[in-house]
């Protein structure tokens, strides 16, 4: 382990560490372009310069490995490192235009950052002597404007290394330099959104985000994308109570700094068409007061003759109401509609996608929902043995399977986020909140559990399924103690003993693996 | 400087001829104000309006380019610095592709806010100015919140005039001064003003 | 000062120790409560003393009457939420502030409260000033001070449910107060009395307060007042802007004197960041303070006498006040509102035709002081309703925190322009004008003499007034020029942070303070790093003066009180903020 000293506080590193990230861990950062944490070292930005004792010049740190007894010097100590960073900057923005009004990078820019925390410097250039290049090219996804590039070459490594599709190259020389995809073709792939993520600047921007919102408005929530089963960590950014978008947060171990667009774009899914009231058979309105306590009357009828469908979209914590409202009465209970568990583990691409779309799977089958098997008891409900069937999704509707026994038992009570003709055959529906809108906690394809925080409030009078499940419970007479879903993963880390370890706090930001977890258990 | 405390004498004789000067100057000034011209303090509004400073933070205007379209790229710099927020733009894509940007809503409620002048500062377009309007009159609320052509069309502007707005005021910095003075000379360019770049 | 050093500075942690131990504040009080005394700071020159909850009174007992300390000014109490700050254990903190008029030095002292139990000895027995202050924080904060004689709600309405200055309640909560409260003190059985409100609007209370007063004919036996109609918690608002969205809504404090607030709030900041005006912007400011400071005593006089009668004096006054208010129009934009100081300096350079208009409206004030002097001075009805009415002794003043011509009537002599000379007021020639008895009177011809004394300082600034920079050139601080913004990329990347992320003040606490026209006025400013306030509490003059108000009316007769509220100069703005 190889110890350098930076700015005078000696640090212990990993060997082949590179000076920008022990400088980070150390807790200074090294203003930087084209280095990024997932992707190959290029070295080409300059803005990295550090002073390396015995190194007869500036070195950069992004490119530079950390040596047993180095002696570094960021622009924290060095006046000379300073110097040269404040250069640098000033050089790669002798050709940027003067977009800053019409940029949506404004907010999250590297060069606005790095200008506030080093530059300060004054301008030499006119805008008449700037060089004019390519702007407000549409290429797909994205939004290209070539001036506004500081030629990191961040993307051409991104589509180099991580997708392989090398759709992006430097074309031009010297000053006239710049990005291009072959012939201005689009961007095909579905991880170009990341694309946007990585360019420091403005110049590869997300047609999608375009205009919509000023990043400064934003307020940041972690969450865990529920769009497939391999669970990448995100940011819901908000205002409002509105999500404008997501974006990936780095987690190494699940998805890195990378995230699909189909997860990106699941954010326009949670403001249109929400279930905001609950209402009963035909649409007539009542408080979710009413319609949970009329439940809880016909399950108490119902007793073993009710039937219960959980859903892969719930979290740990709803799952866990949802379980003990079936046993509290007795009911069947299943979750596996389409078959999620066989999917689990199958990639759709070799990035990130797999083909359960569902987040939750995992969770489910660890917390063993998944008794009575789906034919069974849809079976039961066409033979006319069940008098109540509990729904946790009301998308479940939409299988044909479903739908089609749903029709033949007297009373069907769901649980819905969005509004739909699939509803008209339910006697009762509650409007629950989405993940953005609760915490909890899903379990990944490769049983890490990972946290989500609330974002905003559910629309209307939308409440999170767990809360539900707890109401229910209480109506039912078997009160759980529980004021919130972190009570509720508590409880449930107790009747599932691979979950034993943990409670939300200790999950962290980035999430827990119940395999180390398990194999920890294993060696002790 | 030299500092003294000196105590204030309230060892006075207090009699009545202050109320009979009261008196006096009453009538003075009502004489004069009758009689003499411009000794009157009062004006009759609303025939004749107060003389207001060209600094003046009235209701706000937004400037418009050479084609009529407002000058506005919907940056949100105003609406990100007004301390009462109440600003609010929808930002759109502009058809030719040179701007890009401009605001397909542009509204400010005028009863929120509280004529700080902060907008004007804070606009990097010369886009938003204050004129010197101050006569507010609406029936409702609603018609107190005005929008992008209300505040584009102002014929009473050109009554009232132009309150506060940047004036181009010193450029201050001497490397600045420098390389204009560069620029003049070896290419013969003289920079203008943002209206008419690129 | 060139960029370097301010950037180095900006960053600058609190100085802790070394510094503080040479006071002899920090000696004498560990000397005395040794491991008790947990911390003390000395940033940006301001001495802090952190003391366990246990010794709280002592040692705030013990810098009143040492000899050597002699803290016997009460300015200010408040307290402070630490919610989301996770190297504090304990969560709030009560912060007193101190000052010593005779070793002419302020001093904080605060303690930690921790949030299950956020119980605190009250000090209502140390200084007369604290009941409100510590009502207020238990108001705001919920923190609860024990042996508080009257520990209720007093800026917000018995109808509020929570404390609206912890970090946790929802900024835009409000509730509505559904009765208002009907009777302020215990009317005695079986008496004759009767109660009488003043207030909350009544022409007399220059503003929305209201007075409960029980009369025995036309003497007043017992009296209480109420505060709040125009709480608008300004504090709160100032957690959720930056620095300089702050500025406009200081405007709204006093507002007979508005541009005083901004240029105070101004240099608190700019003592927080290290940044100093430019001469030229220091100098812009002394003269239009100065002129508000005019303003604000105008007003003060002619309305305290048109309460008593007398409303010749008040459109005489009111011409110059006028001439003023068109100054403050051609130089600021605004007559009222003046949102014209920005950190670092003042919004655009003063116009041309400054000095010639300042000149002519120095003569008119002359003019009308004079002729308002003649009016008053000497008339035998307004002495008579003002000589030993409303009588302050020292001790009482002090104890309950006055300041400004209240204070000064009462024949002590701090006016910090004098005492802590700031935008330098050092250079100019000024006296202090100081009473004897405390009156009403007293507090009248300190007044007025103020009035002729800011004139000199107008005078000698208008002679003195620097050339070069209206604001600073620090690109952390200032906005850049507009035809910069316009022109290049630097410029206009530095003008989008300055927007959006406002200034970055390092993380530390400081106490700034200006001489308002009623007195001491001071922002506690506590910075988190980030771009908003963690905490700013205004110590607004009249709160403390208004609080002494219900004494000193209790067995006068009802008209004595009308003729005591307008001297004291109470500004709803200021007082509920």
């Amino acid at each position: 382990m190889p110890k350098c000293t930076i700015d005078g506080q000696e640090i212990e590193v990993a060997p082949g560490t590179s000076v920008i990230r022990a400088a980070e861990l150390a807790g200074v950062r090294v203003p930087r372009f084209c280095y990024h944490d997932d992707l190959p070292v290029d070295g080409n930005c300059r803005m990295c310069m550090v002073e390396i004792e015995k190194f007869p010049k500036l070195q950069i740190a992004c490119g530079t490995t950390v040596n047993e007894g180095m002696v570094i010097k960021t622009q924290v100590t060095s006046p000379k490192a300073k110097a040269a960073q404040k250069d640098t900057l000033e050089f790669l923005l002798v050709n940027h235009p003067i977009d800053c009004p019409v940029c949506d990078q404004a907010g999250e820019c590297y060069l606005q950052d790095q200008y506030m925390d080093n530059g300060l410097h004054d301008s030499r250039v006119e805008i008449e002597e700037k060089i004019n290049k390519r702007k407000v090219v549409d290429i797909g996804p994205i939004m290209l404007d070539a001036e506004r590039c500081v030629v990191c070459s961040r993307c051409i490594r991104y589509e180099r290394e991580v997708t392989k599709t090398n759709l992006l190259e430097f074309v031009n020389r010297g000053g006239s330099t710049q990005i291009s995809t072959y012939n201005g073709g689009p961007i095909t792939h579905e991880y170009a959104g990341n694309l946007v993520d990585v360019c420091p600047v403005g110049a590869l921007l997300s047609k999608d985000f375009r205009f919509k919102m000023r990043v400064w408005f934003l307020k940041e929530t972690d969450s865990v994308c529920p769009g497939c089963s391999t669970g990448c960590n995100m940011t819901i950014d908000h205002r409002d109570g509105e999500a404008y978008r997501f974006r990936p947060r780095r987690n190494v171990e699940v998805n890195k700094s990378w995230m699909c667009d189909p997860g990106r774009d699941l954010y326009k899914l949670i403001a249109p068409d929400r279930v905001a009231t609950a209402h009963r058979f035909g649409g007539v309105v009542a408080t979710t007061k009413e319609i949970v306590h009329e439940l809880a009357v016909k399950l108490q009828a119902a007793g073993a003759d009710s039937a219960f469908l959980a859903s892969p979209r719930a979290s740990n914590e709803d799952a866990y109401t949802f379980k003990k409202v079936a046993q509290a009465v007795g009911g069947r209970l299943d979750f596996r509609v389409g078959n999620p568990q066989d999917k689990l583990n199958v990639r759709k691409d070799e990035i990130l996608q797999r083909e359960d779309r569902h987040p939750n799977t995992q969770g489910l089958l660890d917390q063993g929902l998944g008794v009575t098997g789906v034919e069974t008891l849809l079976a039961d409900c066409k033979a006319g043995k069940v008098q109540v069937l509990v729904l946790q999704d009301g998308s479940m509707l939409n299988d044909p399977a479903v739908a089609e026994a749903a029709k033949t038992v007297p009373y069907v009570a769901v649980m819905a986020t969005h509004q739909g003709t699939h509803l008209m055959n339910a006697h009762a529906v509650i409007p629950v909140a989405m993940w953005a809108e609760t915490d909890g906690t899903f379990t990944n394809f490769e049983r890490r559990v990972q946290r989500f925080k609330r974002a905003f409030d559910a629309p209307g009078d939308a409440k999170p399924r767990w809360e539900v499940g707890l109401d229910l419970l209480e109506r039912l007479g078997q009160p759980m103690n529980a004021a919130s879903a972190g009570d509720v993963f508590v409880e449930m880390a107790v009747a599932t003993p691979a979950y034993a370890d943990f409670t939300h706090r200790s999950l962290g930001p980035l999430g827990k693996s119940l395999a180390t977890a398990d194999k920890a258990q294993a060696s002790a | 400087m030299a500092s003294n405390v000196i105590t204030v004498n309230r060892d006075t004789r207090p009699g009545y001829m202050p109320i009979l000067y009261g008196m006096y100057l009453t009538l003075r000034n009502m004489f004069e104000t009758l009689f003499v011209k411009g000794r009157s303090a009062t004006i009759e509004y609303p025939e004749k309006k107060r003389n207001i400073s060209g600094r003046y933070r009235g209701v706000h205007l937004l400037t418009a380019r050479e084609d009529g379209t407002p000058k506005c790229v919907a940056c949100y710099m105003c609406a990100t610095v007004c301390p009462a927020e109440c600003i609010y733009i929808e930002a759109g894509e502009r058809p030719e592709k040179k701007i890009e940007k401009y605001p397909t809503r542009f509204e400010i409620d005028l009863l929120r806010c509280v004529y700080c002048g902060f907008c004007v500062d804070a606009c990097p377009e010369e886009a938003i100015l204050m004129s010197r309007e101050n006569d507010l009159v609406g029936t409702s609320r609603a018609e107190l919140i005005i929008d992008r052509e209300n505040l584009m069309h102002r014929g009473k502007l050109a009554e009232v005039g132009k309150g506060y707005h940047p004036t181009d005021h010193d450029v201050r910095r001497p490397v600045r001064i420098a390389a204009l003075e560069r620029l003049k000379s070896e290419h013969g360019i003289v920079p203008q003003m943002p209206a008419s770049r690129r | 000062m060139s960029q370097e050093t301010v950037r180095i500075m900006l960053s600058m942690p609190a100085l802790e120790g070394e510094v503080a131990l040479s006071k002899p504040a920090y000696r004498i009080l560990s000397e005395k409560f040794g491991e008790k005394i947990l911390r003390a700071t000395d940033y940006r020159g301001d001495l802090a003393i952190t003391v366990a909850g246990s010794a709280w009174k002592e040692a705030a007992r013990t810098l009143r009457d040492h000899p050597e300390l002699d803290y016997k000014l009460f300015l200010d109490l408040c307290g402070v939420d630490y919610l989301n700050d996770d190297s504090r254990p304990l969560r709030f903190e009560v912060v007193l502030h101190l000052y010593s008029v005779t070793k002419k030095h302020h001093i904080r002292l605060k303690t930690a409260v921790p949030e299950k139990t956020p119980v605190c000895d009250t000090l209502t027995d140390v200084f007369k000033g604290a009941n409100w202050f510590e009502r207020e924080a238990f108001d705001l904060y919920g923190l609860i001070f024990t042996g508080h004689p009257n520990l209720t709600r007093i800026l917000t309405h018995d109808d509020f449910i929570g404390h609206p200055m912890r970090k946790d309640f929802p900024t835009g909560k409000r509730y509505v107060s559904k009765k208002p409260k009907e009777w302020l003190l215990e009317v005695p059985k079986g008496s004759e009395h009767l109660v009488l409100n003043i207030g909350p609007s009544h022409p007399a209370m220059h503003g929305t307060f209201r007075v409960q007063a029980l009369l025995d004919g036309e003497i007043i036996k017992d009296c209480e007042a109420e505060i709040g109609y125009l709480h608008r918690n300004f504090e709160k608002m100032a957690e959720e802007r930056t620095y300089w969205q702050i500025i406009p809504y200081t405007d709204r404090l006093n507002y007979c004197s508005a541009f005083i607030n901004g240029h105070g709030w101004a240099l608190a900041v700019e003592k927080l960041l290290g940044v100093p005006a430019p001469p030229r912007a220091e100098a812009i400011r002394v003269i239009l303070s100065e002129f508000s400071r005019i303003m604000d005593h105008f007003i003060c006089i002619s309305t305290n006498v048109v309460d008593l009668g007398a409303i010749t004096p008040f459109f005489v006054v009111f011409r110059a006040r006028e001439e003023i208010y068109d100054l403050l129009d051609s130089v600021c934009g605004a007559r009222l509102t003046v949102s014209y100081a920005r950190i670092g300096g003042v919004a655009q350079d003063v116009p041309d035709d400054f000095e010639a208009r300042c000149r002519a409206i120095l003569v008119w004030i002359k003019e009308v002081s004079d002729q308002m002097e003649a009016l008053l001075t000497t008339n035998a009805i307004f002495a008579n309703r003002f000589k030993d009415v409303g009588t302050m002794s020292k001790e009482d003043a002090l104890s309950y925190g006055w300041v400004g011509p209240c204070l000064r009537g009462s024949g002590i002599a701090y006016d910090i322009r004098k005492d802590h000379p700031y935008s330098g007021y050092e250079q100019y020639d000024f006296d202090i004008p100081v009473g004897t008895v405390g009156d009403c009177y007293d507090r009248y011809l300190v007044r007025v003499e103020e009035i002729k004394q800011s004139a000199r300082i107008i005078d000698q600034a208008l002679q003195k007034m620097p050339k070069g920079d209206f604001i600073t050139q620090d690109r952390r601080v200032a906005l850049p020029p507009k035809s910069e913004v316009y022109g290049n990329i630097e410029s206009l990347m530095n003008h989008f942070k300055l927007v959006y992320d406002g200034i970055l003040a390092a993380p530390g606490e400081v106490y700034g303070y200006v001489e308002g026209a009623n007195g001491e006025l001071g922002y506690y400013i506590v910075s988190d790093g980030k771009k908003h306030p963690s905490r700013v509490k205004v110590r607004p003059p009249c709160y403390n003066i208004y609080q002494a108000y219900p004494q000193m009316i209790k067995g006068t007769l009802i008209a004595d009180a009308v003729a005591v509220i307008g001297g004291l100069n109470v500004v709803a703005g200021e007082l509920d903020r």
